[in-house]
């Protein structure tokens, strides 16, 4: 099935099991979502489950963040993610900091799902990739997953977590089909996925970008060991120092802009830790440092031509 | 005239006490942040009838989401002393650890919501909390308290909205002290009060109406009429939602930040007919609940059992240091236990 049936698949799986579920959103109840991930949860589970909201980020986030004080579980779509600053307030400040300034009096069990980064031409207001907004909130969990069975096995494992979860969609792999069981699975949160092994070098990449550095990996022979983080914030320690002591070669790839990105966090606590272990630069692979441009938007994410660029740049160093 | 209420004597008479103990509790603990006891602190003086007329309407079953100047609703509402003062301390029995500035109390086993320093930041909360009070069909409404600052905010508007569009048993309620921090609740030139823009559009709670609810002003001076007021609104809010407005003046400063006398001429001072003790202790009397000489000896039990209290809790210990990095997830990621090395 394709991701977002994938995605639709989990949270009926978890509304079926726990009446303290509730959807809420923009279009998320008879329309079914702008992307269809909520397509027909309403006539299953009904307006009071499954929320029409007003427009406004700000209102379905608080709103949300208050059903987890009380004890409900709230899952709120935020319909693009850059549509979602005018409620970043409140993930900041009360969802994200909820637990911590209480000393845990209030704990907030909540997953905030939303499509991200770039794939169906939408400019630079339905293309963004906001990750480190949220990943340098201390407090977030932040998950992304990759492939339609990583999309469910995650998203039920983030609706059990008891904190707060920004859960990232990748738009541009919401149509890409997978095998996806139809019963109940986790996946665990906090370990990265090693999609391919090699000796060569390391590529650690996330959600929207995986496929194309599979795809990249597979038709060039490259050699390398690819780690999918699945969760961002925190990030899999272990298995990213495992490979890169065992390749001493990394190249970070990512569709969100280079400066201050993910990549500059784990080429810093890569170099930190395993400078002795490297035979190379760390390179990184990501979005152009502009916003997203609407007509000339394939020249800004990353590309096989630029992937291979820096794969042998690295495989030729001396 | 004073109407008939449905609250005992006993009640009012414990609401007056605790009206006092706020009030010696108040300049104390700006004295005590002057001294360097406390790091900060924000002073209440002029809501005391506000804070004691909602804890009093409170019942079990309802849910209290305060602000940061609410400290005689926890009072009045029965959380142990010891708590609270913990709380505003930051003392190493605080529920919270220290983590939050005094005031800002989180009390969940007794319904009360954690207050949160950006201004209307909980007001979304509360109405997303009011709407699990309707999903679960508990009994008992939500109510949230907020400045006049608070009413500029998109947060103010959005909770408005929310509420009647899910016709939620919520209360919104207005402290408004004719200030947000230096700036009037109404435009004024040269620090004169417009009375035309308050007539025509300022009136905050006519701006209930747009939303499909109802909106009350009431004299914020007079805790039994709060009481009556906010009771009547807690029991109404099972049928939808309800703004009031109290009416009151902020007669110190926003915080121990700044001083009124840069930005305006105080006309509430203490002891004057319009200070909520004086306002308060007018219809007590009235009642015939209150005489001069009760008036006396209640004064003479808070001033002392205040400075008891402050003495007492300003000397308790501080949370442990090395607590400071748990609780931020319900299982810290690997790079907090590498932090722990830092605090020594």
């Amino acid at each position: 099935m394709t991701m977002v049936k994938a995605l639709n698949s989990a949270l009926d799986n978890a509304m079926e099991k726990d009446d303290s579920i509730i959807l809420l959103g923009e279009d998320v109840g008879i329309d079914g979502g702008v992307f269809r991930v909520t397509d027909g949860l309403l006539n299953k589970y009904g307006k009071s489950r499954v929320m029409d909201t007003p427009l406004a980020e700000l209102g379905i986030i608080g709103f949300g963040i208050g059903m987890a004080m009380e004890g409900l579980k709230a899952i709120p779509e935020i319909q693009f993610q850059d549509f979602l600053y005018t409620g970043m307030d409140q993930i900041i400040n009360q969802m994200a900091k909820l637990r911590y300034r209480t000393n845990g009096d209030y704990t907030l069990p909540m997953v905030l799902r939303t499509p991200y980064a770039g794939g169906v031409h939408g400019g630079p207001y339905h293309s963004q990739s906001g990750e480190v907004y949220f990943t340098h909130t201390q407090g977030l969990t932040v998950v992304t997953p990759s492939n339609p069975y990583d999309a469910k096995g995650l998203l039920l494992s983030s609706i059990e977590l008891n904190d707060p979860v920004i859960f990232l969609e990748p738009k541009r792999s919401y149509f890409i089909k997978g095998e996806v069981p139809e019963d109940y699975y986790k996946i665990d949160l906090r370990k990265a996925n090693v999609v391919k092994e090699g000796d060569d070098l390391t590529i650690i990449t996330y959600g929207p970008s995986v496929p194309l550095v599979n795809n990249t990996v597979n038709k060039n022979n490259v050699n390398a060991d690819i780690i999918d983080l699945r969760t961002l914030n925190p990030f899999d320690l272990d298995t990213i120092l495992k490979s890169v002591k065992k390749t001493g070669k990394v190249l970070i790839v990512h569709e969100a802009p280079k400066m201050f990105g993910v990549g500059a966090e784990l080429a810093a606590t890569i170099a930190e830790r395993a400078i002795d272990y490297l035979s190379a630069p760390i390179l990184r692979v990501t979005g152009l440092d502009i916003p997203v441009p609407f007509a000339l938007e394939d020249y800004y994410v990353p590309n096989e031509r630029r992937i291979m660029e820096a794969v042998n740049k690295l495989l030729n160093y001396q | 005239m004073i109407e008939k209420t449905d609250i005992g004597k006993e009640e009012l008479l414990t609401g007056y006490r605790n009206l006092v103990m706020e009030r010696f509790m108040d300049k104390k603990l700006l004295n005590a942040s002057k001294q360097g006891f406390l790091p900060f602190y924000i002073p209440l003086m002029g809501h005391e009838a506000i804070h004691i007329g909602i804890g009093l309407a409170l019942r079990d079953n309802d849910y209290f989401y305060p602000y940061y100047r609410d400290f005689g609703t926890v009072l009045q509402k029965g959380i142990p002393l010891d708590m609270i003062m913990s709380q505003v301390f930051s003392t190493q029995d605080d529920n919270e650890l220290g983590r939050d500035m005094p005031d800002h109390f989180s009390f969940k086993k007794y319904n009360i919501g954690a207050v949160i320093t950006p201004v209307a930041g909980h007001l979304t909360s509360a109405t997303g909390i009011a709407y699990a009070y309707q999903y679960r069909k508990k009994e008992g409404s939500i109510i949230a308290t907020f400045g006049d600052g608070a009413t500029s905010t998109p947060d103010f508007h959005v909770a408005m909205n929310f509420a009647g569009v899910y016709n939620l048993p919520m209360v919104f309620f207005c402290e408004n002290n004719g200030f947000a921090i230096s700036v009037p609740t109404y435009p004024t030139e040269n620090g004169a009060f417009d009375q035309t823009y308050e007539e025509t559009r300022g009136q905050i709670y006519k701006k209930a109406e747009a939303y499909g609810f109802n909106g009350i002003r009431i004299d914020g001076t007079n805790f039994v009429e709060v009481y009556r007021q906010t009771r009547k609104a807690l029991e109404n809010a099972k049928n939808g939602p309800i703004l009031i407005e109290a009416m009151t003046y902020r007669m110190g400063p926003h915080s121990t930040a700044d001083d009124p006398n840069k930005y305006r001429t105080n006309t509430v001072t203490e002891g004057s007919e319009k200070d909520p003790v004086i306002a308060s202790q007018k219809v007590l009397k009235d009642m015939g609940i209150l005489d001069d000489k009760a008036i006396e000896s209640i004064n003479d039990e808070m001033d002392k059992k205040s400075t008891d209290l402050i003495n007492k809790y300003e000397k308790e210990p501080k949370p442990d240091k090395h607590t400071i990095l748990d609780n931020l997830y319900e299982e810290n990621p690997w790079y907090i236990d590498e932090e722990k090395g830092d605090i020594q």
